[in-house]
């Protein structure tokens, strides 16, 4: 069944999350929305605040909101308008991401900001690709079945029912999925560009399957969301309204629903009761001034560099060596896809630069191969770095001076695709707190990194099957630019406290009234883009705690109004 | 349209850097301003006017800057798009790309030290200032720093030098309408979009490519020569 030609499953996404349809009918921001937004007074008690209004956050707030409960939702960014904030340029995106200071280290230190960290409401998805793919049932028990990674304290069947839901309420287009869980997807995939059409002739020819998704871009309107323009600034913050970020796929119906989105907040602290072991709030940062929101409920959702630091910048007299930290599981097992992305040069003009960069993946290399001497694997899609970006490609093959310039001349002649390996959790790939202080005077995270065996020989094979693919598709020249992509890990769910940091529901081990629904609970990652099941995993907490909303938080504030 | 937008538009076009021929004749991505949103075409058209009046870097600084990033990016005539200008702009408002090597100062600290580093090494080869050695002079003291890879220059990794340059200088020159006549890239795309996807299909306002070389043999050549000159250049010094 397909969105757009069956009208009743239209409805019931709308019954569900009115998003698309709370949204202006020209570009923009329903600023009605947001000038009439409930505002708590921060001496209220409210149910639950929220820490970060990206895939996570955002996605719990608007379904809390929706089950009565009273949210504030903190960004330390702003609240965006993409008709009058965002730009349809590659330099000028930057206020995007989070450009606070941060310190990388390590043996392959990570680049931040641009690359994988967001700033503002809908965070870091405001400015991903739109990849939205499922990981496999695999990907929970790579411990028990590939010995190496972790195993997740769930399974995949207890995700699979917010995955259909998130992949309606975005919507998600793509061909019928083969891999993993094979499932069909609400929306029939884009038409694609000239760097699909390579992606997908070279596949043909070395008898790979491809598939055209799967993307969060309506194949058609949606709601109030209009068609795809093929703009290709899909990295930039879709002006479109297109492509799907939490601003508008939940924010709108969390506003509807008595939500309070506060910009512009830096939480400095989690607020913890030594005696009773429970949090009661948070204080934060807005214009200099130090301020403090009381609630029932904590939930953090910075992703896997500002949860941990946040976490640990928590430390109290009970926990001294940082909120949830006693067995020294915050921060650890942070992880990043290998993604290193290869350019072959055609004779044809590609101009991979027109239509959105995520069209065509694969994951025929996804699983363990017993034939090759490495675990797990590794995903290709195609990627369309704009001209900053692909100088950095130019650039990292020593080229500098005329070379860079010449090879820049060529670049409609190039496409572009990217793998993502799934890199091992290690202990010590780790966030701690710098020396370093932000504007707030609040240490800064260091992040470490440091590849295995195993990721160095699954980066080389990935690299490798693209060079194969662009040589079958004909180019006559391939470069290839090392790289890491997205982040998850740093909080990991585990079955005991020994393990993570959080359990199977996400609820922290350590104080019972403190969530984390963000990318940083993942234990393993999969060679999937992490976004679809960081929304699904905070749907998923949010219907645990709506189950017991009759004895929860939400009850006991009507039992004190009433 | 606003005039000052016209104005602006009519005194940089169809311009590329340099005097080389261009690959895409008569390409000029200005002709389609009246068709981008008005935030973009801001933010865009800001860039053909920076200030010639730097705040960051020193005067000593600027000279420096500038001969580095005429080198990185082979700017060695006129018309040159600002690039030291334009990053003068990121560092004095402290618009950092968000993260900076542990081993590395923070970005606008690691600036002045290497430009300063930069200069220490001109005089060891008889200049004053990298500015006042001759091209290939300056072009083989850059390569140098390139050459040392993840080896230690003046106490910091080159390679992480090399990063912070390279970032900051390639930022600021593929940011400017200039370099997108030069490369056949169109800009800023809303609320337009594309309609012609695939293979060798254009818009009505994008040209094709004139030449069609592929830049991989001529490269090789090109570097394989500049390494030789660069290490003539350092053996008479020494």
């Amino acid at each position: 069944m397909k969105l757009g030609t069956n009208l009743s499953l239209y409805g019931d996404v709308r019954d569900r999350n009115e998003s698309a349809w709370l949204l202006p009918s020209s570009p923009g921001f329903p600023h009605r929305l947001r000038d009439e937004m409930t505002r708590y007074d921060e001496r209220d008690e409210v149910d639950i605040v929220i820490v970060g209004c990206g895939a996570g956050g955002g996605t719990l707030a608007q379904r809390l909101a929706r089950a009565g409960w009273s949210v504030v939702a903190l960004d330390a960014g702003p609240f965006w308008d993409p008709e009058t904030d965002w730009v349809s340029d590659e330099r000028g995106s930057h206020s995007l991401y989070w450009t606070d200071p941060r310190v990388i280290s390590g043996a392959d230190p990570v680049p931040l900001g641009s690359n994988n960290s967001g700033r503002g409401v809908g965070g870091s998805m405001v400015h991903y690709a739109g990849y939205t793919p499922r990981f496999h049932p695999s990907d929970f028990a790579t411990f028990t079945g590939d010995g190496v990674g972790a195993d997740w304290p769930i399974s995949y069947t207890d995700l699979r029912p917010y995955y259909e839901q998130l992949e309606q309420e975005l919507p998600v287009a793509g061909q019928d999925w083969p891999w993993g869980d094979p499932h069909s997807y609400p929306f029939h995939a884009q038409p694609i560009s000239g760097n699909g059409d390579v992606f997908i002739a070279g596949c043909e020819k070395l008898g790979i399957p491809a598939r055209v998704g799967p993307v969060a871009i309506a194949n058609g309107r949606f709601g109030n969301r209009p068609r795809c323009i093929y703009r290709g600034f899909c990295l930039q913050g879709c002006k479109v309204n297109a492509k799907a970020s939490p601003l508008i796929t939940h924010i709108p119906d969390a506003l509807a629903h008595g939500a309070e989105i506060r910009a512009h907040c830096h939480v400095s602290k989690v607020l913890v009761d030594d005696h009773t072991g429970r949090a009661t709030g948070v204080t934060y940062f807005k214009d200099g001034i130090e301020h403090r929101q009381r609630a029932r409920m904590v939930a953090v959702a910075g992703y896997s560099i500002e949860t941990p630091r946040l976490l640990l910048l928590s430390a109290s007299n009970r926990f001294k060596d940082g909120l949830c930290n006693d067995d020294g599981q915050v921060g650890r097992y942070v992880m990043v896809q290998g993604a290193p992305q290869t350019a072959g040069r055609f004779e044809a003009e590609v101009r991979m630069y027109k239509g959105p960069p995520p069209e065509v993946s694969c994951e025929q290399f996804y699983e363990t191969d017993p034939a090759k001497p490495y675990k797990r694997g590794f995903s290709i899609q195609t990627v369309s770095p704009l001209p900053i970006t692909y100088a950095e490609h130019v650039v990292a093959q020593g080229h500098w001076g005329e070379s860079l310039r010449e090879y820049m001349r060529d670049y409609v002649h190039w496409a572009s695709l990217g793998a993502l390996c799934e890199l091992l959790p290690l202990h010590s790939n780790a966030v701690t707190l710098s020396d370093e202080v932000d504007r707030h005077g609040l240490p800064v995270a260091n992040f470490h990194y440091s590849m295995g065996e195993n990721d160095k020989q699954l980066m080389a094979a990935a690299q490798t099957k693209m060079e194969e693919i662009l040589r079958a598709a004909g180019a006559t020249e391939t470069m290839t630019i090392r790289r890491f992509a997205h982040l998850v890990g740093g909080c990991r769910m585990a079955r005991s406290p020994k393990d993570g940091v959080v359990n199977a529901e996400q609820r922290t081990f350590a104080v019972p009234n403190l969530y984390i629904t963000d990318g940083s609970v993942l234990p393993t990652q999969g060679s999937a883009n992490p976004a679809l099941t960081i929304m699904s995993l905070a749907a998923r907490v949010a219907d645990h705690l709506t189950a017991h909303q009759h004895t929860g938080p939400a009850a006991a504030a009507e039992a004190r109004h009433g | 349209m606003n005039p000052s937008v016209v104005f602006i538009a009519d005194r940089n076009r169809g311009r590329t850097p340099g005097s080389s021929p261009p690959r895409f004749p008569g390409f000029d991505v200005l002709n389609e301003v009246d068709r981008w949103d008005a935030v973009t075409a801001g933010v865009v058209l800001a860039r053909l006017t920076p200030s010639p009046e730097l705040s960051f870097f020193t005067g000593v600084e600027q000279a420096t800057a500038e001969a580095l990033c005429d080198q990185l990016l082979a700017q060695h005539e006129e018309p040159r798009i600002p690039v030291a200008a334009l990053i003068d702009v990121r560092l004095a408002t402290g618009e950092t790309d968000g993260w900076h090597y542990a081993d590395m100062p923070e970005d606008a600290q690691a600036w002045r030290q290497t430009l300063a580093f930069l200069d220490n090494d001109a005089k060891r080869q008889g200049g004053t200032s990298l500015s006042q050695l001759g091209q290939q002079q300056q072009a083989a003291l850059v390569q140098a720093v390139q050459e040392l890879d993840a080896q230690s220059w003046h106490g910091l990794p080159a390679t992480h030098v090399w990063s912070l340059w390279t970032r900051y200088a390639c930022t600021a020159f593929y940011s400017h309408p200039w370099a997108w006549n030069e490369i056949g890239f169109p800009g800023p795309a809303y609320p337009r979009g594309y309609k012609n996807m695939g293979l060798d299909a254009r818009e009505k306002f994008e040209v094709a490519d004139a030449a069609n070389t592929d830049p991989v043999p001529w490269t090789r050549r090109a570097e394989a020569a500049k390494r030789r000159q660069a290490a003539a250049v350092t053996g008479e010094s020494s």
